[in-house]
């Protein structure tokens, strides 16, 4: 498999976006979003968990990307 | 009065177990059966949704039960994979573990954004029935298009090398992507899925244990999610009902996973494409003229 570790830094920042938005639609109501989040209503007070699991679940798929882009040998070696 | 009848709790509990795994959709089917016996339960009843969410616990557990050997190789391939930072070339149990990850995502993804506008969209069962009869064309049309099987392969770890060396994660991706149809009633998840490997170049034995394997992180997610909606107010007068669903979803679901296995060894998909054309057209005439 052709490693890229020029995406680590890239994947985590993508990851630490997601769980951040993931918190996001956890703790606010759908009005509470800002108005760019998908999901964002106004006056409603319904939470949006699923897109929060969503988020969390695409979180956590990009650092495991980034987990095997990093180069495992130098650690083994070390 | 309860909502639904331990009769119709059982006769819905036995399709289930069938339907999930056969290529023919179980949610055309609990859409279709109600309206053809004339019961007043509905899709988008909130106590339906939960009633189904435990014949589709019952599936997972089978499935998972059935392919315990599997998945525990499964993990420990995963688990090597992750300690070594790479999947190494000759783990199949790696490579095939990342295939159900990767191909899990798309599946997963869709059906948590658009599960609830679907289900409200594709309510009726004459849209149902008229799916049903479009998942028998795609049935078709995957044997039509399948690209040439390759030698049969017994079923297990030989069979898993098979799969790990066919399919690429792009392919996974497209598989997952063809699962999440079977969020609308009447496309099955099984059927798109054997569909996706059979176009990849898995013969239907390969593709259906790949299907299997495939199934039971989605729908055993899908339930847990929902199982708490079993004990709150939408589970109240159809808890008995739904133990009793599940229990016969699962005796189904588990002889429905054996058989497959068997049947695919010899057989095609050509069947259930016949079934599914011929019941989906004939029940969205009916539909249509009733």
């Amino acid at each position: 498999m052709t490693k890229r570790p020029h995406l680590v830094i890239p994947a985590i920042v993508v990851a630490v976006l997601l769980f951040a938005l993931a918190a996001m639609y956890f703790a606010d109501s759908a009005s509470s979003l800002p108005s760019f989040v998908p999901g964002h209503q106004a006056g409603s007070a319904h939470h949006h968990v699923k897109h929060g699991i969503a988020a969390l679940l695409l979180g956590l798929a990009a650092l495991v990307f980034a987990w095997f882009q990093t180069d495992g040998t130098r650690a083994r070696a070390s | 009065m309860d909502p639904i009848s331990y009769f119709q709790a059982v006769v819905l509990g036995l399709v289930q177990g069938v339907s999930e795994l056969f290529p023919i959709s179980s949610l055309g089917h609990s859409v279709v059966l109600p309206a053809l016996f004339g019961w007043n339960i509905h899709q988008n009843d909130e106590y339906f949704v939960t009633f189904l969410v435990a014949t589709h616990a019952a599936t997972a557990l089978v499935l998972l039960g059935f392919f315990r050997a599997d998945w525990a190789r499964i993990v420990r391939g995963l688990w090597r994979s992750l300690q070594a930072r790479e999947i190494a070339a000759d783990d199949a149990d790696a490579k095939l573990g990342w295939l159900i990850v990767v191909a899990t995502i798309p599946a997963g993804l869709l059906g948590l954004l658009l599960e609830h506008p679907l289900r409200s969209v594709f309510a009726s069962a004459q849209t149902a029935a008229i799916f049903l009869f479009l998942n028998g064309l795609m049935l078709f049309g995957a044997e039509r298009l399948r690209r040439r099987a390759p030698e049969h392969v017994p079923e297990g770890p030989r069979s898993d090398i098979v799969i790990a060396q066919r399919l690429d994660f792009r392919r996974a991706l497209g598989i997952g992507t063809a699962q999440a149809l079977a969020l609308i009633p009447g496309l099955s998840r099984s059927g798109a899925s054997m569909s996706g490997g059979l176009l990849a170049g898995l013969s239907n034995e390969d593709a259906a244990r790949f299907a299997f394997l495939l199934a039971t992180p989605i729908i055993g997610a899908a339930a847990l999610l929902k199982l708490p909606e079993l004990f709150g107010p939408h589970g109240e007068h159809v808890r008995g009902q739904a133990l009793v669903a599940a229990l016969c979803a699962a005796v189904t679901a588990y002889f429905s996973v054996r058989f497959l296995l068997r049947f695919f060894e010899t057989n095609r998909l050509t069947p259930f494409a016949v079934y599914c054309t011929a019941v989906g057209a004939a029940l969205a005439i009916g539909f249509a003229i009733t």
